[in-house]
C-alpha cells in the first residue's frame, strides 16, 4: 500500500510541473526571476538625490522608526495603518514626480510591498525602491 | 442505512472538503504567482530564485492533490503529498513567528492576507488532523462509495 501512495505521489509530483511550467512561460516576462525587486524598479541613494525636488520620498517602516529619524520631508505610509496614511498621502502627490520607497534595510520587504500597492492602487507609475533602505540613506550621509 | 455505510459518507464529505480547500487554495495562487512568491520570500528561509519557482509549482501541487482526494484518484499519493505539504507549512508559520516575522502566510491567496498567526495556525491544524484521520480511515478498511 505505501509502495502505491509513493508511485501516486510521484505521478501527481511530475504531471503538476506541466501546467507549472506553462504558466511559467506565460508569465515570463511579467515576474522578476533572480531578485524579488526587478532592476528597473530600483533606484540607488545617489540617483534619488540626484532626482532632488523631482521626488517625493516614502517611509515604509513602523510608525515608531519614522518618529525616531527619517529622511527629510519624508511622509509615513506603512500598511500597518494603510488607508489612513495614504489618505494623508494623495494630496501631497504630484503625478510628475517620481515616488521612491525605502524601509530599514536591503532585507526589509516592507517597501517593495508599499511600493506595489502605491502602482496597483493609487495607479502611479514611477514608483522605485530604494535600494539598500534607510541603513544605505544613512551610511551614505555620513 | 447502517452505521458503516453512515460512516463512509462522513469520510466522503471531509474528503470533499479537504480537497476542495486545497484546489481552492491553489487556483487563488494561480492567478497571482508572483504575490505567491512574495509571500513564500517573507519567510526569509529561501533564496528568491527558489521562491518565484515553488510559486509556480506548489499551488498546481495542491491543485492536482486536491483533485486527487475529491475524485479518489491517486487518493493516497495525493492525502501523502498534502500530509507533508501542511506539515512543512506548519513548521515554517511557527519558525517564522518564533524568529519575530510578522507575514501573511498567502495560504489562500488575497483572502488570507488579513488573517493572524492563531487563525492561521488554527486552521492549518485542523486541516493537518483531518487528512491525518482520512490517511488512518483510509488504511483501515478501504473507504469507497
Amino acid at each position: 500500500m505505501k509502495l502505491r501512495a509513493v508511485r501516486e505521489g510521484l505521478i501527481l509530483i511530475a504531471l503538476a510541473f506541466l501546467p507549472a511550467i506553462g504558466e511559467g512561460i506565460y508569465f515570463r516576462d511579467k515576474v522578476s526571476w533572480q531578485s524579488p525587486i526587478p532592476a528597473s524598479e530600483l533606484v540607488t541613494v545617489d540617483q534619488a538625490r540626484a532626482w532632488s525636488d523631482g521626488a517625493i520620498w516614502v517611509d515604509a517602516r513602523p510608525d515608531e522608526e519614522f518618529a525616531r529619524d527619517h529622511v527629510p520631508g519624508a511622509f509615513s505610509l506603512n500598511e500597518d495603518h494603510w488607508n489612513e496614511l495614504l489618505a494623508q498621502f494623495l494630496p501631497n502627490l504630484s503625478r510628475d514626480k517620481k515616488v521612491v520607497v525605502y524601509c530599514s534595510a536591503e532585507s526589509c520587504n516592507a517597501a517593495r510591498d508599499v511600493a506595489k500597492r502605491l502602482r496597483d492602487e493609487a495607479q502611479l507609475k514611477d514608483v522605485f525602491v530604494l535600494q539598500g533602505g534607510w541603513e544605505e540613506w544613512v551610511k551614505k550621509s555620513k | 442505512m447502517g452505521e458503516e455505510e453512515q460512516m463512509k459518507y462522513a469520510w466522503r464529505v471531509v474528503d470533499l472538503i479537504i480537497g476542495g480547500i486545497f484546489v481552492y487554495a491553489g487556483v487563488s495562487k494561480v492567478l497571482d504567482p508572483a504575490q505567491f512568491a512574495n509571500d513564500i520570500d517573507n519567510y526569509k528561509t529561501l533564496p528568491w530564485f527558489v521562491s518565484v519557482r515553488l510559486a509556480f509549482y506548489l499551488p498546481w501541487l495542491e491543485i492536482f492533490c486536491g483533485l486527487a482526494v475529491i475524485s479518489r484518484f491517486f487518493y493516497r499519493g495525493g492525502l501523502s503529498i498534502l500530509t507533508g505539504l501542511i506539515a512543512v507549512f506548519i513548521g515554517a508559520t511557527v519558525a517564522a513567528k518564533m524568529r519575530g516575522l510578522d507575514i501573511t502566510c498567502g495560504c489562500f491567496g488575497h483572502a488570507s492576507k488579513n488573517w493572524n498567526f492563531s487563525t492561521h495556525l488554527v486552521l492549518d491544524l485542523a486541516i493537518f488532523a483531518a487528512i491525518l484521520a482520512l490517511l488512518f480511515a483510509n488504511s483501515r478498511h478501504r473507504v469507497e462509495l
